[in-house]
């Protein structure tokens, strides 16, 4: 059922991706913000080259109000919320990103929320939020706050199933350039990395730990899948090279006859 | 072999077949100079029939609705068995055959095979060159994705620039005021059924012209001589000439084995050449992709409707080198056809390529 969930939210999300960019752009928010300095301003400019904005995800996602009306555009008549508290970050961010916050909460991060502990845009900044890596977890950031030992530790328990991750996206991509179905591989990807991202929120090395070998075992029925067409891919490769050989065999041999024509003229 | 043999008199004595295969293969004389230039009719008419062939089982699994078609080429590329390769092999096929009838036209102009008495020659093949651009277009669209989908928006907006009925045209061409239902339909019953019965029958005719005038010689060599023109009909015969069969068809089927090989060989390991990554996803009418571009060999029509100041001009200069070259063999009526002896013309011919791949290039980074 969980899986179910997870597939449905992946498509969602895939589907977004492919309306929303076109039309995060012709906002009110951004006709009118853009053209403003400052702190009214820039967030515009930084929203643009987030990944935020890559999967068209606009101001009024978050930030709520009526992106068609510049009267309304603000309104709290029309959801408008604007920009949170500080402790209000993990609630704002969480209507998208579920998973993340319900494990984020229950972490010694989310414990420490409201006595000024990290939350979300502490780490990974906020309109020019970029595609998350294993990077942002790195001894400048984490030692604000904290020795940098522990979070070494859990950096070392994922990265081998995060560069694994990267390697099936890689390998997805370029099966898809060459026409095969990737769609439902792509929304298992999808899924298993959203729930491996909502891991490592925790902060409980032994929980990743023993969650992570779980994964890596999910993550190998994937990487069969791929290695499946990968495979089909390689064969059709040998086959098309036989024939092309045997092509310009035939060529050449019926040049050999021409030539034998020739020598009769 | 007695059953053949009795098959071929029960014809003979019928339809007089031994006579006519004799007139138009063993004793079909050819200019003994006919070079490699010659052979890409018989590549062409080798790759149309793999279009059709092609086109035909394609046809079995593609289904023309805007809401399925997209989910039945993808059915055609990973559930049906070798679907792949017969799709690949159409879309490679087809970019492979414009390179050929470019070549076939190049090569026909640098030795002014076009000239009298083979006008109709070149009109006919002038005609199966536009229709090719058709066919693609038409065809374009069948997969229904975010490259069908915008690139049959800005061809068919082209035709909005036209004064007075540009409107009209668009919605004609589309069968509606935007790409639709109705544009699939109307490209699909075009690209399936009226421009292969048309093309089939003008590749009829330019065939009966070719063998009716007779195969020019190659303007080259000490030998060669400008034909003298007579008023009547006078069918080119090449005495001392070798036999069409089996001394050329042997030549036409080698450079068939290798473009074939060059089909094979992109079609297996590179077919994405020609499958732009917009080609890969489903059409979306509200999402318009950032840099749509059209097929290379629309590229040079492209980037010249951007030059100019408006698109009216950009359309008029377009149709005015495709009219100039479309009446060519009425224009340039001399009776010489080697090129060392027309500087002008292969000047003029030589700065025109190069116009239209500097275009192309120029439209392919714009």
């Amino acid at each position: 059922m969980k899986q179910v969930q997870n597939v449905c939210l992946a498509l969602l999300c895939v589907t977004l991706m492919w309306v929303a960019p076109a039309l995060a752009e012709d906002t009110v928010c951004i006709q009118c913000h853009a053209g403003q300095e400052g702190s009214l301003g820039e967030p515009v400019d930084q929203w643009r080259s987030s990944v935020h904005a890559a999967n068209g995800i606009s101001c009024h996602d978050c930030h709520g109000g009526d992106p068609t009306d510049f009267a309304m555009a603000m309104s709290p008549e029309r959801g408008f919320i604007g920009a949170p508290d500080y402790a209000e970050v993990p609630a704002f961010c969480g209507r998208c990103h579920l998973g993340v916050m319900e494990d984020y909460l229950d972490s010694a991060h989310g414990r420490a929320l409201e006595s000024g502990g990290p939350q979300c845009v502490l780490c990974h900044g906020n309109h020019e939020i970029q595609m998350a890596t294993i990077d942002l977890i790195n001894e400048e950031s984490c030692s604000r706050c904290h020795d940098y030992e522990r979070a070494t530790q859990v950096k070392q328990a994922i990265a081998a199933t995060e560069t694994t991750l990267q390697t099936l996206e890689s390998s997805v991509a370029s099966l898809h350039r060459v026409g095969i179905d990737v769609e439902r591989i792509k929304a298992d990807l999808f899924a298993k990395r959203n729930s491996f991202r909502r891991l490592f929120h925790t902060v409980e090395l032994e929980k990743i730990k023993t969650q992570t070998n779980q994964f890596n075992q999910d993550l190998s029925e994937t990487k069969q899948q791929i290695d499946d067409h990968e495979t089909e891919l390689g064969q059709r490769k040998v086959v098309g090279g036989i024939m092309v050989l045997l092509l310009l065999l035939g060529g050449c041999i019926a040049l050999l006859i021409r030539r034998s024509y020739q020598a009769e003229e | 072999m007695k059953l053949q043999k009795e098959a071929m008199d029960w014809l003979d004595s019928r339809l007089g077949i031994r006579e006519l295969l004799h007139s138009n293969l063993n004793g079909y004389l050819l200019p003994r100079n006919v070079n490699v230039w010659y052979t890409l009719g018989s590549v062409l008419l080798a790759l149309f029939g793999l279009q059709f062939l092609t086109g035909i089982l394609l046809l079995i699994y593609y289904v023309p609705d805007t809401e399925k078609a997209f989910a039945s080429v993808t059915a055609i590329m990973n559930q049906v068995p070798y679907g792949w390769l017969i799709r690949y092999l159409h879309v490679v096929g087809s970019n492979l055959i414009m390179v050929f009838i470019l070549l076939h036209m190049f090569s026909v102009l640098f030795m002014g095979s076009y000239k009298r008495p083979r006008e109709l020659t070149w009109l006919s093949g002038f005609g199966l060159f536009n229709m090719g651009l058709i066919f693609c277009l038409t065809g374009y669209l069948l997969p229904w994705s975010q490259l069908s989908f915008w690139a049959t928006t800005v061809a068919t907006d082209a035709a909005g620039a036209i004064p007075v009925v540009g409107d009209h045209l668009i919605v004609f061409l589309r069968g509606g005021p935007s790409v639709g239902e109705a544009t699939l339909g109307r490209f699909f019953a075009l690209h399936v059924m009226g421009l292969p019965m048309a093309f089939l029958g003008l590749v009829g005719f330019h065939l009966f012209c070719v063998r009716r005038a007779g195969i020019s010689s190659a303007p080259f060599g000490d030998d060669y001589r400008p034909t003298e023109l007579t008023k009547s009909f006078h069918h080119q015969e090449h005495p001392g000439g070798v036999p069409f069969h089996p001394n050329y068809t042997i030549k036409d089927l080698s450079m068939i084995f290798f473009a074939l090989a060059l089909l094979v060989a992109i079609t297996f390991f590179a077919p994405w050449l020609f499958i732009p990554p917009d080609a890969l996803t489903p059409a979306d009418p509200f999402s318009t992709p950032e840099h749509i571009k059209p097929e290379w060999y629309f590229l040079w029509a492209y980037q010249s409707l951007k030059i100019f100041p408006s698109a009216l001009l950009g359309l008029a200069a377009q149709g005015a080198a495709m009219g100039f070259l479309a009446m060519l063999p009425f224009i340039d009526r001399g009776p010489e056809r080697r090129p060392s002896k027309r500087p002008i013309f292969v000047t003029l011919y030589l700065l025109g390529i190069l116009l239209t791949i500097g275009l192309s290039i120029w439209g392919h980074y714009s």
